[in-house]
C-alpha cells in the first residue's frame, strides 16, 4: 500500500512549556514524554516528510523554543525544502533568538496569546508572559515574518473578541485564529469552567461579522465550534490523509491526541522510517478512509466531508473511537454534548500540571 | 393574529423609509469608490479609463436585460408603459439611437475600436460575474425588490454630473461629444428614480417589506463596487507574496505548489507561467495582453489570466 500523499508534518519538538493553560492540548501525561529525538533525527524525519510530499512542517509542542537546538532543527527543516512556520508561546523565545531563527530559514510564526490585556492573557498562561509575547510579535514582522496570532477562546475571554481584534490590528497581524477551545486534554478537565454559552458565541459571531466590515486585515478565522454547531468537525482533513504528528518521543500520530486510544498500534521514528509509520502502522490505517464506518456516517452525504468527526473526541465521550463525533446532530450519542453543554457554568479551572 | 405582531415592530413612515433608502447611498454608493474618486480628480491613465468604458459597457448591455425582466413581473399596464421607456432610453427606437449607442461613441472617443467593445471579448471576468449577478437578483426577485434594486439612480443623477466636469477638466483628450451618455442620463436617472421611489414607497408597506428593499439597494451597491473592484485590480501590478514560496509538484511535472504560512496551493503549468510573469511591473492588464499574444491561438487567455489572478489574490499566493 502506498499511502496517501503526505501534505504537511507536525513536528512536536517538545512537550515542556512555560504556560500553564487549562486548555493545553498536550497528553495529561506530558511530563513523562522525554525529548526523544536530537536535532539530527529531526533532520532525517524532515527529508523522508518532504520525500513523502511534505511542503510545510510545524515546529510545535509543548514550546518549541524550550529547545536549545531549535536554530539546528530550523535549518534542517528550511534544507529539506520543507516550509518552516514556528508554533510559540512567546516565551522563553526572544526577539534575537527570533531573528537568528528568520536567518536560518524561518518563514512564519504562530504566536498564542490569551487574552486581550496582560493581566487576563498571564492570569490565563499561569505566568507573566503578554509582554514579551508583543515583543515577539512585534520583532516577527520586523524580520519580515508572516504573523498570525492564535486565541484560544472560551467562557473568560470570549467577551473580549472585539479587543483581541484591535490589538491583531495593532500588532500588523497577517492573520488572526479565534480559535474556539478544542475539549481534549487539560480542556476536558476544565471544561465546564470554559465551556461558553450558546449566547457568548452568538454574540463574539456578530462581533467578527462587524469587524470583518471594517477592515481586510487581518484575516480572521472563526468557526462554530462543534459542541454548538451540530456539525463536527472535520478533524485533521481525515485520518492518516493530508497531516501526520511526529510527537517529542518520536511516536507518528494522526493527530497530537490519538496516542490515548486504546488498542491501536503506532510506530515510531526512532525505529522506522516515516515512510512506513505513515504508511504502513496499524493505528495509522484503523480510521483511514470510510470501511470503518457505522451508521449514520456510513451512508451519510457528508462523510467525505467530515469523515464522521473526530476519532479521539468520540472515544473520549463514548468510550468507542468508531462512534459517529458526538458533536454531529445525528450522532446516536449526541446525549453526551448536550450534558456538557447543560453543565456549563462559571466554575473555577485549574492550570495544567496543577 | 400572527402578522399584527409582526407589524406592531413597525412598519417605518414613508419619510424614515425614504431616508434609510437614501442613507444606503450616503454609505455605499460607487461614488465613494477608490476608482471613481481617482476617475473625478483626474488620475486615471487612458488605459484605466479605456479599461472602464470597455468593462462598464457590459454593465450597459445589462440593463435593458434587467428591465425586460421587470416588465414581466407586473400585471399593471400603468407600470409598464412607464418602465417601457427605460428600454427606449437604453436600446433607442431605431438603429443609432439609445444609451447603449452613446456609450459605444463614448468607447470610439476614448479610442477604443467600437465592434470591439460591442463584441464584449476583453470583459474581465470579475465584471462579468458582478454584472450577472444584478440581472440573477432581479430576475430571481418578485416586482418590489426588483424595482427597489434599480433604486440607485437615486444617486446617479449627481456622479453624472460631477463625471462630465472631470472628463472636461482632466480628461481634455476625450472629445466632449463622447460624454453624451451622461448628459442624457442626468435628467433620465432623476425621472426615473423618482418613479421608482414612489412606487417602492407605495407598496412596501410592512416593516419586511421595507427591509427587503433596503437590503436590495445595499446588494446593488455591492455589485457597482465589486464592478469598480475588479477594473480597478486589472491595472495593478501583482507580484509573488513575500511570504510565499513556489515549489515543483512532484506529482505532476511542471506544476508547483504555492507554499503560504497557512496552506499550500496546486498550481499547473499554466499557471506557473502567469506567477511568472507577476514581478510587480507590469499590471494585471499587461500580463493578460502578453500571453493573450504568446497564445494567440487558444481561446479566452486574457480572461482566464484575469480569473487565475483573482483567484490567487483571494489565496493569499500573490499581493496587488
Amino acid at each position: 500500500m502506498s499511502g496517501p500523499r503526505l501534505w504537511n508534518l507536525i513536528a512536536e519538538l517538545t512537550y515542556r512549556c512555560p504556560l500553564r493553560c487549562p486548555y493545553c492540548s498536550n497528553p495529561r501525561q506530558w511530563a513523562s514524554i522525554r525529548d526523544g529525538l536530537d536535532a539530527d533525527t529531526w533532520s532525517r524525519v524532515f527529508h523522508e516528510a518532504a520525500a513523502l510530499g511534505a511542503v510545510h512542517v510545524g515546529l510545535t509542542g509543548g514550546e518549541p523554543s524550550a529547545r536549545r537546538d531549535l536554530d539546528a532543527i530550523v535549518r534542517s527543516a528550511a534544507q529539506a525544502g520543507l516550509y518552516p512556520h514556528l508554533v510559540t508561546a512567546g516565551v522563553p523565545l526572544t526577539p534575537a533568538a527570533l531573528g537568528d531563527l528568520a536567518r536560518d530559514g524561518l518563514r512564519s510564526v504562530q504566536l498564542s496569546i490569551q487574552d486581550a490585556t496582560a493581566e487576563a492573557s498571564d492570569r490565563i498562561a499561569g505566568t507573566p508572559s503578554f509582554e514579551r509575547k508583543l515583543a515577539i510579535a512585534r520583532c516577527t514582522r520586523e524580520q519580515g515574518l508572516a504573523l498570525t496570532l492564535n486565541v484560544v477562546l472560551h467562557r473568560e475571554n470570549l467577551a473580549h473578541v472585539r479587543d483581541v481584534i484591535a490589538l491583531a490590528r495593532s500588532l500588523d497581524a497577517d492573520r488572526l485564529e479565534l480559535a474556539n477551545a478544542q475539549y481534549d486534554g487539560w480542556a476536558l478537565v476544565n471544561r465546564d469552567a470554559l465551556l461558553p454559552s450558546r449566547e457568548q458565541l452568538e454574540a463574539a459571531s456578530r462581533v467578527v461579522a462587524e469587524e470583518r466590515t471594517k477592515a481586510s486585515r487581518p484575516e480572521l478565522v472563526w468557526v462554530l465550534p462543534d459542541y454548538f454547531s451540530g456539525r463536527p468537525k472535520p478533524c485533521m482533513g481525515g485520518w492518516g490523509q493530508r497531516l501526520v504528528v511526529v510527537a517529542p518521543d518520536g511516536l507518528v500520530l494522526p493527530c497530537h491526541a490519538a496516542r490515548e486510544l486504546p488498542g491501536l498500534a503506532f510506530w515510531n521514528v526512532r525505529e522506522r522510517s516515516l515512510a512506513e509509520c505513515w504508511r504502513d502502522a496499524p493505528g495509522m490505517n484503523a480510521f483511514r478512509g470510510e470501511a470503518w464506518m457505522r451508521e449514520p456516517c456510513r451512508s451519510c452525504e457528508k462523510r467525505t466531508q467530515d469523515f464522521g468527526g473526530c476519532r479521539c473526541q468520540a472515544f473520549r465521550l463514548t468510550g468507542d473511537a468508531a462512534n459517529t463525533d458526538p458533536a454531529c446532530a445525528l450522532a446516536p450519542r449526541r446525549d453526551a454534548v448536550l450534558t456538557a453543554r447543560e453543565h456549563a457554568s462559571a466554575a473555577a479551572w485549574i492550570h495544567r500540571g496543577a | 393574529m400572527f402578522a399584527g405582531v409582526a407589524e406592531s415592530t413597525g412598519a417605518w413612515s414613508p419619510a424614515e423609509f425614504e431616508a434609510r433608502l437614501r442613507r444606503v447611498g450616503t454609505e455605499r454608493y460607487h461614488d465613494k469608490h477608490p476608482f471613481n474618486l481617482r476617475m473625478h480628480e483626474g488620475a486615471l491613465s487612458r488605459a484605466e479609463i479605456q479599461s472602464w468604458v470597455r468593462n462598464r459597457y457590459y454593465y450597459q448591455t445589462r440593463i435593458p436585460v434587467k428591465d425586460s425582466a421587470i416588465l414581466t413581473k407586473s400585471g399593471d399596464p400603468s407600470f409598464r408603459r412607464e418602465w417601457v421607456q427605460r428600454l427606449h432610453d437604453h436600446d433607442g427606437r431605431a438603429p443609432g439611437e439609445g444609451g447603449l449607442e452613446l456609450w459605444l461613441r463614448l468607447a470610439e472617443t476614448v479610442g477604443l475600436d467600437r465592434e470591439d467593445v460591442a463584441s464584449l471579448a476583453g470583459v474581465l471576468p470579475g465584471v462579468r460575474r458582478a454584472c450577472d449577478a444584478y440581472v440573477e437578483l432581479v430576475e430571481g426577485a418578485d416586482l418590489l425588490v426588483a424595482v427597489a434594486s434599480s433604486l440607485t439612480e437615486l444617486f446617479a443623477g449627481d456622479i453624472m454630473k460631477t463625471r462630465i466636469a472631470a472628463f472636461e477638466t482632466h480628461y481634455p483628450w476625450v472629445d466632449p461629444d463622447g460624454l453624451a451618455y451622461f448628459r442624457s442620463r442626468t435628467t433620465q436617472a432623476p425621472r426615473d428614480a423618482r418613479f421608482g421611489l414612489a412606487f417602492v414607497v407605495e407598496h412596501a408597506t410592512t416593516r419586511a417589506d421595507q427591509e427587503r428593499c433596503v437590503a436590495a439597494v445595499e446588494r446593488k451597491c455591492e455589485i457597482l463596487w465589486s464592478l469598480l473592484d475588479a477594473v480597478e485590480a486589472a491595472h495593478r501590478r501583482p507580484k509573488l507574496s513575500p511570504h510565499a514560496v513556489l515549489r515543483d509538484d512532484q506529482e505532476r511535472p511542471g506544476g508547483a505548489i504555492a507554499v503560504l504560512p497557512e496552506r499550500g496551493v496546486r498550481i499547473n503549468d499554466a499557471g506557473r507561467e502567469i506567477l511568472a510573469l507577476c514581478d510587480g511591473a507590469r499590471t494585471a492588464d499587461e500580463i493578460a495582453r502578453e500571453l493573450g499574444a504568446r497564445h494567440a491561438d487558444e481561446p479566452h487567455v486574457a480572461e482566464d489570466v484575469h480569473e487565475f489572478l483573482d483567484q490567487m489574490d483571494r489565496l493569499g499566493v500573490i499581493v496587488r
